[in-house]
């Protein structure tokens, strides 16, 4: 089955002033398949937004291609935008003074749908199945956050692209509008089988909703996996060490990847262990320490906790000049989980 | 099927540029009657004061003609700047160059569509005032290209400048500045003969003023089009028109790549 988002070797490098370039994206090869919800996870400056903005056509790359359903962003413009939706974040994507309906029409006939039917009847679908249709006439302006945001994904979808970019869909919804927003998203693609890309900073979304999931960090890939095998690979690492009384926290330093808390009388450590740090050094220097083991149990990680693990990772290794995949204590989770 | 959609397409274009410009022009229909009447009343104030006083109505119909060509220009001027950043702004020129449409095509709707609504407004505005101060412009056909010449010009001009906004974002200074330099050298209230050489010069290669000059002579000194031909003005006007539009779609071409090259198309 054709990817309906193939990158290749993509780059982008920002120029500045003097020596003061900026490599948002390096060397980025990423494949989403058809009908997925796939994550697009990283801190901020980690070169999502720049990812998704030159698979949208807006930022030109500086290497690589991108091509939405086969189709070369660059070369094949015409067909490729055919192929996307997209809502970016930070901004309001339609007009404010504008009514829902008004705004469906005018970016329908710009997204090239010429029937004007066709265009009618999508743009009450869709603002029936997004609760907007009673105010359809009221200007954007005059709504909740959530309902703006909701008109900027119907406008996306206006043309019926098979594929949905998404950028921070979420951001400054209130908890209803956020899970309204959510479920949408998982019935585009389980009822109507669109692929869509989401970039998001609540992992616990990320981890409920997407099939497979990138991890980013200064314009490199970390990972990009399935997101269950994701969270597979690293239940192998994650442990919590129960121990009985107090450590300094100076010990804890000594140990990166793990947390230490309190909890009836008992020092919880809690983290990922490495190369540098397996499970039997940690036992071995609670015995030295003279610490009594109540228990060493497997702990279940979330996506979140992955994420920070393998951002830490990425900081802590000297990667600029080595590349990522030969450095020393990164190469484990790297082999395993990279693309 | 594609003749067919290549036909409709730009009609589409059109139309939906419209009626988008209607919708947005309605919703700040205060600030758009308030701009009108201040419009019509910068004319009347500035014939009187050139006038000394007593404007007569056939000294004010050169005037008037020029004064609104220079209403376009302004029109057009904003809409290509301002509008521009504004959209930035909000993410909707993002929006629409995630278009499947060439954007050429969709900058041509936007401008036909600022030309058609300014030439309402113009309509508007140009009737009050003949009305009132009893202004006659006769209709001269000989006028149609010549208008249309003036106004490629003009939006070559405000390509321009949508271009360097796209790169430079804050070229709003430079573009009020450029508006009201085109009020006062035009030639709207002070023909150019009667300025100094070097601001007669200067204010010749401004977009709208031989424009404005050649459409005054075919409009109310009733010249034919072969004589302006003649004494070179109107091969003037073309070569100046031209050149404005072929710079001007040049340079916004040039700043649609540098958006797109330094990710500028939705930044501000």
């Amino acid at each position: 089955m054709k990817a309906a988002i193939e990158i290749e070797s993509l780059s982008k490098i920002f120029r500045g002033r003097g020596s003061d370039d900026i490599e948002a994206v390096s060397q980025l090869d990423l494949t989403v398949e058809p009908g997925q919800v796939f994550g697009f996870l990283g801190s901020n400056g980690a070169g999502k937004t720049t990812t998704i903005k030159m698979a949208c056509g807006l930022v030109q790359p500086t290497t690589g291609t991108v091509r939405l359903n086969g189709y070369d962003v660059r070369r094949q413009r015409g067909q490729a935008m055919q192929q996307i939706g997209a809502v970016l974040e930070g901004t309001r994507n339609v007009y404010w003074r504008m009514n829902a309906w008004q705004n469906l029409l005018y970016f329908g006939r710009i997204k090239g749908v010429t029937s004007g039917r066709i265009l009618k009847a999508r743009a009450e679908q869709l603002l029936r199945e997004l609760d907007l249709w009673e105010r359809r006439k009221d200007p954007v302006g005059e709504y909740s956050r959530g309902m703006q945001q909701k008109v900027a994904i119907a406008a996306a979808l206006i043309a019926d692209p098979p594929i949905v970019l998404l950028d921070e869909p979420t951001l400054g919804l209130d908890v209803q509008a956020s899970r309204t927003v959510r479920e949408w998203i998982s019935q585009l693609t389980k009822e109507r089988g669109k692929t869509v890309v989401l970039t998001t900073h609540q992992l616990d979304m990320a981890e409920n909703l997407c099939d497979r999931v990138a991890i980013m960090s200064r314009g490199r890939l970390l990972a990009h996996r399935p997101t269950t095998e994701l969270l597979d690979l690293f239940r192998r690492e994650f442990y919590q060490i129960r121990l009985r009384g107090s450590i300094i926290p100076a010990d804890v330093e000594m140990m990166p990847g793990f947390s230490a808390s309190q909890e009836n009388g008992h020092t919880v450590l809690a983290g990922a262990v490495s190369e540098e740090l397996s499970v039997f050094d940690l036992v071995d220097w609670a015995r030295r320490a003279g610490l009594d083991l109540v228990s060493v149990t497997p702990a279940e990680p979330n996506l979140e906790e992955i994420f920070i693990e393998l951002v830490e990772r990425a900081d802590q290794a000297p990667w600029q000049d080595s590349g990522v995949e030969q450095n020393g204590s990164y190469s484990r989770a790297i082999s395993e989980i990279g693309g | 099927m594609l003749m067919t959609r290549t036909v409709l397409m730009p009609g589409t274009v059109l139309l939906n540029e419209c009626y988008k410009r209607i919708i947005l022009l309605w919703s700040y229909r205060f600030n758009f009657l308030t701009e009108t009447f201040m419009i019509g009343f910068l004319f009347i104030g500035i014939s009187f004061f050139v006038s000394g006083g007593s404007p007569a109505p056939e000294q004010m119909a050169p005037a008037l003609l020029g004064y609104l060509t220079w209403f376009f220009a302004a029109f057009a001027i904003g809409d290509m700047s301002q509008g521009i950043r504004e959209e930035t702004q909000t993410g909707t020129l993002e929006q629409m160059y995630m278009s499947p449409l060439p954007s050429g095509l969709l900058l041509a709707g936007r401008s036909a569509a600022s030309l058609l609504v300014s030439s309402a407004m113009v309509i508007l505005v140009g009737g009050i005032l003949m009305l009132v101060l009893g202004i006659r412009i006769p209709v001269r056909i000989e006028g149609a290209p010549i208008f249309a010449l003036t106004i490629s010009g003009l939006y070559g001009f405000a390509f321009l400048l949508g271009g360097a906004t796209l790169v430079f974002k804050q070229v709003n200074a430079l573009s009020n500045l450029l508006t009201n330099m085109l009020l006062f050298l035009n030639g709207s209230f002070l023909t150019v003969e009667r300025m100094p050489v070097w601001l007669e010069t200067f204010a010749r290669s401004l977009p709208t003023t031989q424009g404005i000059d050649v459409l005054r002579r075919v409009m109310l000194d009733n010249l034919s089009l072969a004589s302006v031909w003649q004494d070179g003005s109107l091969v003037w006007l073309i070569g100046h028109s031209v050149i404005f539009l072929v710079v001007g779609w040049g340079v916004f071409l040039w700043g649609e790549r540098v958006a797109r090259r330094r990710g500028l198309l939705g930044q501000y």
